[in-house]
């Protein structure tokens, strides 16, 4: 069980963690090859759908983005010439075989018929038109990526045949790992070592030929605790592939990598090449930490610590913190709302028997305020915490999360038992850097 | 110039005829759907974000506010050390869109006054809000008496203007924050001035800037400076303002807005100059900033001081330089103008700008208006990839078009301003990069001088085969501009982006 903070003076004002439902919506836009963006709004949403391809790492000179810059007229008058102008244009230009064309805010509001013009105009577009409302009233990032994901349903085409042992894997980028895409990695390998074939990824590098056949598969995996859920519900209701382990946290840290290993195995009957992965990967860990990593023991035992973070890394390190290195987690900063995992949580923590406090849809003033009351030794955070930490004076911050100030040049997971060690080894980096003197009175070595 | 008459150039000639043909409306002067600039709520929020103890509230969804805390306020952390900073959104959702969000914003205020004791809130308007007329004006003029911080609110609604009106909208609008002077609170700031036209904070502590320059000359002189409006001023300052001698511009463009505001108001005269790059940019702005603080001794003492302790290096360079060519990158209007004007006056060289977009001489009107005043006119050269819709070609087109211009052009003869993301076959000099800062002032042009040699002197080097690829990968597909976020730094004010997952995005702030 955990004991939810409250706040004063919280009501009305936030000071936001996570963008709006266009940003979600655009970042699963991003994961689909050969499709192209259309947005119909001001410019500066712009700079929202380029976060959305920062998200994904897009190579900069592949993004297919075109805005249609509405001005106070647009909004006055309706942008529907400039729209249909403008779709035309990235038509021709970049040749894609789908066309997102998605409203934001001004264009929702106002009321352009996105979907109409859309249908009206098919006729001479060579590419696939496909109308979005996202406007960012609509919801947080989680909810966008809902919605983004709903729009995918019209390419994902229904099979009555399903293939046996294969899966499609939902929403890998709703991950706070700055490197995410190595979880995915980490995820296709492994089920891949069993003998599961991975269908679809909805949507990371994922081909419009790759979202057809999705409906193929004989199971769906989610791949975060914090969006997806719904959709993975409709696809079992659609296309009557079951959603299989949203019930258990996702493979971070030893004990939680073997439960989801071994959830995939029994319901996949590979048991014993499950058992063969989980004793070469946790020897492989163990042998490492023991190696290099021994004074984590000391350091880390009943270390009071905070996580702030999403759901989808929150859950499953809480218990690599408190039951693999002795840490005690005394406060849990959900960015997301964890509405879909909440009863997971529940049921981590009282497994462990921990009352941590615990906020949800945590803002910058909450996780401030959380942090200044608590007593903690260490923050497991962004470089957000890593400033909010700062300035209050906790020496230990971790900055693991995105967005990071950490400098990645190799992709790094944090699933499974070498993600275990990359996990830990920015860890002690991090602690070894905190007490390094920084006010070194060179006047007296010299 | 070689190739003048090529089919792909669709302007060439002086500044002041494409300026002309731009006004007749004969020259394309609409900036594709490919090419975006942060918008009138992104530019708005910049300048509000460097103002120090002030919590902006961005009534409308969370993106808004989110957007632009990840681009500035973490960036100002990243940067410059500045603790910890909110951008709090009402975070309107559906509901509010259908009956209106004055309860939350009401709310807002009421919380954000007693939880952050801020010296000001600015209630800042996003699209959301502004297309369903949420009385904003009405509710912060009413919550007013409740509360202890200054309050204001700033209609920016990002579909309300083009891409500088943000800032010029704010910079306004700061003003009616400022005390009137009287003779008690000028005789306090006789001595001091205030740099107007800065934005997003403070500046970085570990390299010099061209800010800390400034700063330094003014100090060097023998005056104060009140404030960097707004990069890191308080609102004591700011209030104190209109009591100086004089407002000097850090960018003309920007600055104008405010000191024109200030002039009008308070009879605050302003020192509008181009950016001081460079030693004649630099006296000039020196100058005019002593005429009104009355130390014109002072200001040549300090110009032939500051100017000896540079002679000796500077004068070998401009042996080296004087009669060369200069192309100048153009994606930066008034960078690369006053880049030119430095290049022209300081250096002798013949200065060619290189694909200026035509949008820009609406955009940087005052700018361009005040510069042909002062007699610069440079050469533009606009080449057809300037004007392409978003294709990543368009990006090869530019450079292969720089290519072909230059031709047989000598490298020793011709030396390339521009990003180091571009790859000419004549020496590049990047005066972006943040190891060649500060670009103002003396020591600026001496920097400026020593990067331009040290480019000269290793053009025999051909350009990194693996950092050309990173930029011109042989598979490349389509890109917009705003994703050209690496190469096109220079396009956009610093950091207008996100902040982004990792540092090297805002490696060029």
């Amino acid at each position: 069980m955990y004991d939810e903070l409250k706040f004063d003076n919280c009501n009305h004002s936030k000071d936001p963690m996570v963008g709006c439902a266009l940003e979600g919506a655009t970042g699963v836009l991003a994961g689909i090859k050969d499709i192209s963006i259309v947005i119909h709004s001001p410019q500066g949403c712009s700079s929202t759908v380029s976060a959305a391809y920062d998200v994904h790492e897009i190579d900069f000179t592949k993004r297919k983005v075109a805005c249609t810059r509405l001005f106070e007229t647009d909004v006055v008058m309706g942008a529907s010439s400039k729209l249909k102008n403008l779709i035309e244009e990235a038509d021709s230009k970049f040749k894609t075989k789908a066309i997102f064309v998605v409203g934001t805010c001004a264009a929702d509001i106002i009321g352009e018929d996105i979907e109409g013009l859309c249908r009206n105009i098919q006729p001479q577009i060579n590419a696939k038109l496909i109308p979005l409302m996202a406007g960012g009233f609509r919801g947080n990032l989680y909810d966008g990526i809902e919605l983004g994901l709903n729009a995918l349903f019209p390419f994902i085409k229904k099979q009555k045949e399903k293939i046996p042992d294969s899966v499609n894997l939902i929403a890998p980028q709703a991950n706070l790992n700055p490197t995410w895409w190595a979880d995915l990695k980490w995820v296709r390998e492994t089920l891949e070592k069993v003998g599961i074939k991975v269908q679809a990824v909805l949507p990371h590098d994922t081909s419009l030929e790759e979202l057809d056949n999705a409906g193929l598969a004989s199971a769906n995996i989610l791949l975060s605790h914090d969006a997806g859920y719904k959709f993975g519900v409709k696809m079992q209701e659609v296309h009557g592939i079951p959603l299989i382990l949203s019930d258990i946290p996702l493979p971070i840290g030893l004990k939680n990598t073997a439960r989801w290993l071994r959830a995939v195995g029994n319901y996949f009957g590979v048991e014993e090449k499950v058992e063969a992965i989980i004793k070469d990967g946790e020897y492989m860990a163990i042998d490492v930490l023991r190696r290099r990593g021994l004074m984590m023991i000391p350091r880390y035992r009943n270390c009071r610590v905070a996580v702030s973070a999403d759901a989808t890394m929150g859950i499953g390190l809480t218990r690599m913190l408190f039951e693999e290195l002795e840490m005690i987690p005394e406060l849990l900063l959900f960015r997301s709302p964890v509405s879909d995992s909440q009863l997971l949580l529940e049921n981590e923590l009282n497994d462990m028997g921990i009352t941590p406090k615990v906020v949800f849809s945590a803002d910058g003033y909450q996780i401030k305020q959380s942090l200044m009351e608590s007593c903690v030794d260490a923050v497991f955070g962004s470089s957000w915490e890593y400033y909010l930490a700062e300035e209050l004076g906790i020496k230990f911050v971790f900055d693991v999360f995105s967005p990071t100030n950490r400098q990645n040049y190799l992709n790094r997971a944090y699933f499974g038992y070498e993600g275990m060690l990359n996990f830990l080894e920015n860890v002690a980096n991090d602690w070894e850097r905190a007490l390094r003197s920084k006010h070194i009175n060179w006047e007296e070595y010299s | 110039m070689v190739g003048i008459a090529n089919e792909s150039v669709v302007f060439f000639g002086h500044l002041s005829e494409l300026y002309q043909l731009a006004k007749e409306g004969k020259i394309e002067t609409k900036l594709q759907g490919s090419h975006t600039r942060p918008c009138k709520f992104w530019t708005a929020m910049k300048i509000l974000s460097g103002i120090k103890n002030t919590v902006v509230i961005a009534h409308g969804p969370s993106g808004c506010a989110f957007g632009v805390k990840q681009a500035y306020k973490l960036t100002n952390c990243r940067n410059s050390g500045s603790p910890y900073e909110s951008i709090i959104t009402t975070n309107i959702d559906e509901k509010a869109i259908v009956y209106g969000g004055e309860k939350e914003l009401k709310g807002a205020i009421l919380e954000v006054d007693k939880k952050y004791k801020p010296d000001v809130i600015f209630v800042a308007t996003s699209c959301a809000t502004g297309i369903i007329g949420d009385y904003v004006d009405a509710i912060v003029n009413k919550i007013k008496p409740k509360i202890n911080a200054e309050i204001m609110a700033i209609h920016c609604e990002g579909f309300a203007g083009e891409y500088r009106s943000g800032f010029d909208l704010v910079f306004r609008q700061i003003v009616q924050l400022m005390d009137k002077p009287d003779s008690e609170s000028r005789s306090k700031l006789a001595n001091s001035v205030n740099i107007v036209g800065g934005k997003m904070g403070p500046e970085r502590t570990e390299i010099e800037t061209d800010v800390k320059e400034l700063r330094r000359l003014i100090e060097s002189m023998g005056a104060n400076v009140n404030a960097v409006i707004a990069g890191n001023c308080s609102l004591e300052e700011i209030k104190q303002a209109p009591s100086v001698a004089v407002n000097c511009t850090l960018c003309l463009d920007l600055g104008y807005a405010i000191g024109r505001e200030m002039l009008d108001q308070f009879d605050t005269p302003l020192n509008s100059t181009i950016l001081p790059y460079g030693i004649s940019a630099t006296e000039r702005w020196l100058r005019e900033a002593a005429k009104h603080l009355h130390m014109e001794n002072e200001a040549e003492k300090l110009i032939k001081r500051e100017y000896e302790a540079i002679r000796i290096e500077f004068e070998e360079a401009k042996k080296y330089l004087a009669g060369k060519m200069a192309i100048v990158e153009g994606h930066d209007a008034i960078k690369s103008l006053s880049i030119a004007h430095m290049l022209e006056r300081d250096f002798g060289m013949r200065a060619v700008i290189y694909n200026f977009h035509p949008w820009s001489t609406q955009a940087r009107e005052t700018s361009i208006d005040y510069l042909l005043e002062t007699g610069l006119d440079p050469e533009i050269l606009i080449t057809k990839g300037t004007l392409a819709f978003g294709k990543y070609e368009a990006m090869v087109q530019t450079e292969n078009e720089l290519m072909e211009y230059l031709g047989d052009l000598n490298p020793e003869t011709t030396v390339y301003f521009g990003s180091s993301m571009s790859f000419p076959n004549i020496p590049v000099v990047d005066l972006n990069a943040i190891l060649n800062r500060p670009r103002f002032g003396y020591r600026g042009a001496l920097k400026v001088a020593k990067c331009i040699c040290t480019a000269l002197e290793y053009s025999f080097r051909p350009r990194s085969w693996v950092t050309k690829k990173m930029v011109f990968p042989e598979d490349s597909g389509l890109c917009s501009a705003q994703s050209l976020t690496p190469k096109l730094a220079q396009d956009l004010p610093d950091c207008t982006v996100y902040a982004g997952r990792e540092r090297g995005k805002c490696m060029m702030s």
